[in-house]
Formats: structure tokens, sequence, C-alpha cells
């Protein structure tokens, strides 16, 4: 019998036989497919506040400040509901932490607990050297470099175990990513963990960091020549490793409308949701300061 | 924001420029697509190479609506994708102006037949909307009013109501008879 049941819950659901009719029960804690796709499709997933947010605008450099409030472009990979659902689960999230605005050439300080660090907590200082990922599955990446040895941690954004966020400088840097780090010299990347915050009065512009920084002689992680960086110093390569990187380089890649289309979310739903964001940011505030 | 069904991926139409063009040739066909889609207004094609040049052509039209010819990245953009450059006028002193409060997409496309004997490729015409060409789908004209079609009409009316007034004596005649088969068969 045990076994009958076991191949029964083995194709996800159980029969029971009460006075004979079946009754189907479901033991799992998911759905499937296709109720959630009817769901979707249904008139009650339609927003009905929709037409309020729509009014509120947020700045303009709210997609820039939060980021991770943006979905996957991948159509494959959006689900309105869950978007939702996630979204609610970050502004929780933000009731209890704070996170701050923050940018890849920013340097920021994590404390984590570690049941196995004295304290259980974790104190790290690093610059970010890349944001990724969307909604609750956002992250950020540290780098610092310990005793001569590079580290980088990878942090989730809304990870639970994140006790605080904490900003030491804000400022950005010339390019989106700052992976070539790990091939420059270690002083480029080295922040003692006694750093002192830098104070950033609220509603200043973020500076950005001009510095050019030197790497290493090769080899490399990546062929950082065949990419559009701007904070490089000069590379000191041979000839042949520019006109390589001139026969593949892409510089229609800039006008390709369609591709940039395609791998981004366009202006319109952008505007839309960070309006939403934008509104329940100022509802947060308000309850924070009774 | 597009607003007509696009592919979520691009064809990369390797052979765009002869073969081994590569995204190259495909980039150059698209431009000269585009180019002659706004000198022209109406061009005729491969569906796929079409399909494709649409999406350029939308977004190039938007960025333009949206921008203005005083934002210089848009300037920058509209200089590589029209390699005609009295189009720069064209597009920001015509379609600009004919598109700015448009609730639909700015281009329409219409499949065509497969052109027997050829290369039996499907074939489609894509044009911008509002166009000054005549329609491609050419509207009926207004016959309900004429003379002939309203005396027509009027001896139609007129049938039908002599039509009714005969049956409806007919069932009078009917129903009386009925009434006298009744008391008929209950009188003995």
């Amino acid at each position: 019998m045990a076994a009958l049941g076991n191949r029964v819950a083995a194709l996800g659901r159980i029969r029971l036989l009460r006075s004979s009719v079946f009754i189907q029960c479901r033991y799992s804690n998911t759905l499937p497919e296709a109720t959630v796709e009817k769901h979707r499709k249904s008139k009650l997933a339609q927003d009905p506040e929709e037409s309020e947010t729509e009014s509120l605008v947020a700045p303009r450099d709210y997609k820039y400040v939060y980021p991770e409030f943006l979905p996957d472009p991948k159509p494959q990979y959006r689900d309105r509901i869950r978007e939702k659902l996630e979204h609610e689960d970050m502004f929780r999230r933000r009731t209890v932490l704070k996170i701050p605005e923050f940018y890849v050439g920013s340097i920021l300080a994590v404390l984590v607990s570690d049941p196995y660090a004295p304290g259980k907590k974790n104190r790290f200082v690093g610059i970010c050297i890349n944001r990724s990922g969307h909604g609750l599955r956002s992250q950020f990446t540290l780098r610092n470099v310990v005793d001569g040895q590079g580290m980088e941690i990878t942090y989730e954004l809304y990870n639970p175990t994140i006790q605080g966020i904490e900003v030491l400088k804000l400022e950005k840097r010339l390019d989106p990513h700052l992976f070539y780090l790990r091939d420059a010299l270690p002083e480029y990347s080295t922040i003692p963990f006694d750093f002192e915050p830098v104070p950033h009065p609220p509603g200043a512009t973020i500076p950005v960091n001009p510095v050019k920084v030197k790497l290493r002689p090769r080899p490399w992680h990546e062929r950082w020549e065949r990419q559009d960086l701007q904070g490089l110093q000069d590379l000191e390569l041979p000839e042949r490793f520019y006109e390589r990187a001139r026969e593949v380089a892409k510089p229609w890649e800039k006008y390709d409308l369609m591709k940039q289309y395609r791998e981004s979310i366009n202006d319109d739903d952008a505007a839309k949701i960070m309006g939403y964001v934008y509104k329940k940011i100022q509802e947060l505030e308000k309850t924070k300061e009774r | 924001m597009l607003r007509f069904r696009y592919r979520f991926r691009q064809r990369n139409l390797p052979s765009a420029e002869g073969t081994g063009s590569g995204p190259a040739g495909r980039i150059s066909k698209m431009r000269k697509l585009v180019t002659a889609l706004i000198r022209h207004e109406r061009i005729e094609g491969k569906h796929p190479y079409l399909d494709e040049a649409r999406g350029y052509a939308e977004r190039l039209i938007d960025e333009a609506v949206r921008n203005g010819d005083q934002h210089k990245p848009t300037m920058e953009i509209a200089n590589y994708w029209l390699l005609e450059k009295d189009l720069l006028h064209k597009l920001f002193k015509v379609l600009v102006p004919r598109y700015e409060n448009a609730s639909t997409s700015y281009t329409k496309m219409w499949n065509l037949p497969t052109v027997y004997p050829g290369g039996g490729y499907h074939m489609a015409l894509l044009e911008l909307r509002n166009n000054p060409w005549p329609d491609v789908i050419p509207q009926q004209r207004e016959v309900k009013n004429n003379l002939i079609n309203v005396l027509i009409k009027a001896a139609k009316e007129d049938h039908e109501k002599n039509q009714q007034l005969t049956e409806h004596k007919q069932s009078e005649f009917t129903d009386q008879s009925t009434d006298t088969g009744t008391t008929t068969s209950q009188s003995p």
C-alpha cells in the first residue's frame, strides 16, 4: 500500500477514496502549470490600480538608483504576477534593512551573520565591481585585496543574512563593470577595513571617479583591448593585438536599435514600473519618519 | 515602445549581401531598406528582410518623435540609418509631425503572393502609415445612393409590403375554414 502511495505521490497527486467519490489532493507546494497559466490570462490578474500608478512620474534617474526593480528584459523570463510579488517582498525587506543607493565603483561595507565567525558576524569592505540580476535575485560583487590576496564576495542584495550595508564612499566609475581590477596592480583594489566614511550630502550629484587603471602585463583573464573600456591606461601591447581587435570589432552595435530594444526594458515600461517604485519608496520613508 | 508584434530573436540573415556577408552585411542591408522605406514610403521585397527592417524603421521614427531634432544622439542615429542625407529633413519635418499623436504602429506590412516561376520566396509589402499612395486594398465606392439602387430598394420594399398583405389575407381565409371544420365535426 505504501509503495502504491509513493508511486501515486511521485505523479504529484494523491487519490483518496471517500464514499465512492475520488477526491484529488495535492500534497506538494507547487501549482500545476496550467492553473498558473489560466490565472495569468484571467482578468483578475490585470492590475486595477494601474491607472493610479500611471499618473505618478518618478525622477528620470530612478532606474539607475534602483536598477534591481527592473525585470529581466528576456520575454521568456517575464511574468507580471511574479514581478509584482517580488516587488512586495523587496519592499517588505526594505522596511527592516536600509539598502542604500550605490553604483559600480562605490566603496561598501557589508555585515552578514556567519555562524562560524567570532561574534557570529562578518564584515567585509570592498569596491563594488559589478551589479547584476533582477528582482529578488539581484547581486553585487565586492572586491578587496587582503594580505596580498585578491578577494571577491558576491552578495545577494535581498539575502536575509545581510545585517547591514554601508556606503563608505559614493561614486561612479567610467565603466559599467570593473572586472579588469582582477588584472590590475593591487593598489587599485586595496581598501583598508577601517576606511573612513566619506560624507555625501543628500541630493548632490554622484561624482564620477576618472581614475585610469594600470594593468599588470599579460596573461589576463579577458582580452581587455577588445572591449570599449574607458577606465584603462594604455595597455602597452604589440600592434598585432590592436589590429586583431579592430578586425573583430562590431562598431554597428552602437546603432543596432532593435538589439538595444530587445536587451533592455523600454522607456514606457520602465517609467511605469519606476512610478510604482517611487510611490512605494515614498510611503516607506513616511512610515520611517513616524 | 514598439506597437506591433516583433520577433523576440532577430533573424541573422547570414547572406543578406551575398554569401558570408555576416552581421555587417545584415546591418548594411537593413540601412538600405530603411532608407528606401523613408524615401518611397512603400516598398516590396522578401518577407524576412522587410520584417527585420520594419523594426529598425519603427525604432528610428520613434526616437525622432520622442527626442526631436535638437537631441544629438538621435541625430547621430538618424544620420547612420539614412544613407541619403536629404531624408533627415523628411524624417524630422514630415514624418515627425505626421506621427506625433499616433496611437498605432508607424508602419504596416502586407503579405504578397509568391512569384512563380521565381525563387519561391515569401514576398511582402512594407509601407508607412498615412502615405500619399492609393490604398493597398482599395476602398469600395459608396453606391448605396445611386439612382438605380434607390429605385431597386424602393421596389423591393414595395414588393415585400404587397407580399405581407397577401399572406395576411390568405391566413384569414384558412382560419375561417378551420373554424367551420370544427363546428361541423361537433354538430353530429
